[in-house]
């Protein structure tokens, strides 16, 4: 008996390292001399196709969950948004110096899963070429912008004068880690969790007590592990994505994971019909690095410190989340039509959709974004900025004005700053059941939740206790 | 490959000694290991320079790790460091400031993790 579970147990053994095994290092026998893409597309040239329709190259896809999306395809690289507000034209890719010769900006391809060449609608030789697997698939892999002879810039790994270097990182294939996603999750909108506030680069490798789901020290899943889909599709576009780039496997913490009743305390199960996971399990986000808040395009000054002309943000640290209803649809702010302002007038440029009296609708936690962008006087459609342009002339109006130009075709306009909203889900930064919010929390006087703005006269507690006397 | 390497390595620390001529500066002892790669490497290795330019994301960790194990004394013993005193290199680098500006390098090498920025 001690035989067969001693065999059992080395069995058992051998078939975890060779699942580890399998999932890293498996290339050290395929590539003997990485030479760019197209080493990775001798075998690999089916997988790169079904990529090139992705979100993450395209930038753009369907928008089965947007209510005003008129049906069309929209997408980061289509829309202007409140932080760097659209990738195309000057800002995609090239460096941005000043006069010491210190580099204030890349281009927004920095973080785009391609060489340079922005992504086309049509496949061909040359988009599959451009694709840089690496940067998702290899641990240890850098890359830097580099110019081309033909003047022109593509992202290059940073080790092509190391041969021997780069064929050992080209090696190291693997299904991403969190670290790998965390490359250009972590660092969108210019800077460590400026951008999402709840996808910080402490996710790496952070303590039970930042993520329970992502701790070493706890379920230790890598972000995939969630957001892997079929043919290179992302499973979960949270509440401000446009496109849905997996419509038929919408993700969800009830289902696959979670039950529906998951608490051993009735009372708190009598709240998931109407309360998504997030709201009480995510008392505050950014609770490592300060998130962006509010980003002020209209009011930019020259900043010392970096060397360049900045606009006006306000970063704050721990933050508690707003709550809204949300049943899986959102509300965007298409370009190319007049904006829709909220009550207060600002420009709301995603807003959840949902309400009290929608049987589909859950509470769900939110980083609100506020910004400032300009709108045509005329035509009150929202501009982007020649972000560029602005970076190394501090030139505001001109930026605007090229901007207009590149994206609208437009030479001559009147603007006029305007106020924006954006209300980004938060999903990450899960604490233990003993740090998530308790009742108190929001059923007191002066708790956390704004039950008017929710739709109700008061606590709804209240009226429940009230009809049970 | 590897010959190409060792010359380079050999080139790299025979000028950085040389052109750490005659100021006999001494980091402090709180200096971390990026001074100490400014004080002691940088001036023979950087951009442009015929001893190869080297940062440390140059070299991978692992190319790191056998630089400093097993060539870094046979490639720099013979060169002078004309900036700290005229003596050889290995002698002029303390072992102490020679670790740090082994971790410096280590942590910094072309596949070790960071985030991307646009800036």
């Amino acid at each position: 008996m001690r035989i067969v579970m001693l065999t059992t147990l080395i069995i058992l053994g051998f078939a975890a390292s060779a699942t580890e095994a399998a999932n890293k290092n498996r290339h050290e026998r395929f590539v003997k001399n990485y030479e760019g893409t197209q080493t990775c597309l001798k075998c690999h040239e089916e997988e790169a196709e079904t990529f090139f329709h992705t979100q993450h190259y395209q930038w753009r896809g369907a928008t089965p969950d947007l209510v005003n999306s008129g049906g069309q395809e929209l997408g980061k690289l289509s829309m202007v948004n409140d932080f760097c507000t659209n990738p195309t034209g000057p800002q995609w890719i090239g460096k941005v110096k000043n006069a010491d010769g210190k580099t204030l900006a890349k281009g927004c391809s920095s973080c785009h899963s391609g060489l340079g060449k922005p992504p086309a609608q049509e496949i061909s030789r040359e988009q599959l070429e451009n694709m840089d697997c690496l940067i998702c698939h290899a641990s240890g892999y850098r890359r830097d912008l580099y110019a081309t002879e033909d003047g022109g810039w593509e992202w290059k790994p940073i080790l092509w004068k190391n041969q021997e270097g780069l064929n050992s990182v080209a090696r190291r294939i693997q299904i991403p880690d969190r670290t790998m996603c965390l490359r250009c999750h972590s660092a969108s909108g210019g800077g460590p969790n400026f951008k999402r506030g709840d996808i910080e680069y402490t996710l790496k490798d952070p303590p039970r007590s930042f993520d329970v789901h992502m701790a070493s020290d706890g379920k230790d899943m890598t972000c995939v592990d969630c957001h892997e889909g079929e043919a290179h599709r992302v499973r979960g576009r949270g509440v401000d994505m446009a496109a849905t780039d997996s419509p038929d496997a919408p993700l969800s913490c009830e289902g696959e994971c979670h039950t529906a009743t998951p608490h051993e305390i009735t009372a708190l199960d009598m709240h998931t019909d109407r309360v998504n996971c997030t709201a009480c399990h995510i008392p505050t986000f950014a609770r490592d690095e300060p998130t962006d808040m509010f980003r002020d395009w209209s009011n930019i000054y020259f900043s010392e410190e970096k060397g360049k002309y900045v606009y006006t943000a306000e970063f704050e640290q721990n933050v508690v989340p707003a709550y809204a209803w949300f049943n899986g649809k959102s509300r965007v702010q298409v370009p190319g039509v007049p904006v829709d302002r909220i009550e207060s007038g600002a420009v709301a440029i995603v807003l959840p959709e949902g309400s009290k009296d929608d049987p589909a609708a859950k509470i769900h936690a939110f980083k609100v974004h506020r910004g400032k962008l300009p709108v045509l006087d005329d035509k009150q459609w929202l501009v982007p900025i020649a972000t560029e342009e602005f970076y190394a002339h501090g030139d505001i109006d001109k930026a605007v004005r090229e901007a207009a130009e590149s994206f609208y075709g437009m030479d001559e306009i009147e603007y006029s700053w305007n106020d924006t909203i954006r209300y980004m889900g938060i999903f990450h930064e899960v604490v233990p059941r003993e740090d998530a919010l308790g009742c108190l929390d929001c059923h007191r006087p002066g708790g956390r939740m704004d039950w008017q703005a929710l739709g109700y006269d008061g606590d709804p507690l209240e009226d429940k206790l009230r009809a049970s006397r | 490959m590897k010959t190409t390497l060792h010359l380079t390595m050999a080139a790299f620390v025979g000028v950085l000694a040389l052109g750490f001529s005659t100021l006999a500066t001494t980091p402090a002892a709180s200096a971390d290991g990026k001074e100490l790669y400014r004080e002691y490497c940088k001036g023979c290795h950087e951009e442009g320079s015929p001893n190869g330019e080297y940062t440390p994301m140059s070299l991978i960790q692992d190319q790191w790790t056998r630089f400093f194990d097993k060539k870094y004394t046979r490639t720099h013993k013979s060169v002078i460091d004309e900036k700290h005193g005229g003596k050889p290199v290995t002698e002029t680098i303390s072992p102490e400031d020679l670790e740090l500006i082994r971790e410096f390098s280590i942590e910094g090498a072309a596949d070790s993790e960071h985030p991307m920025t646009c800036g």
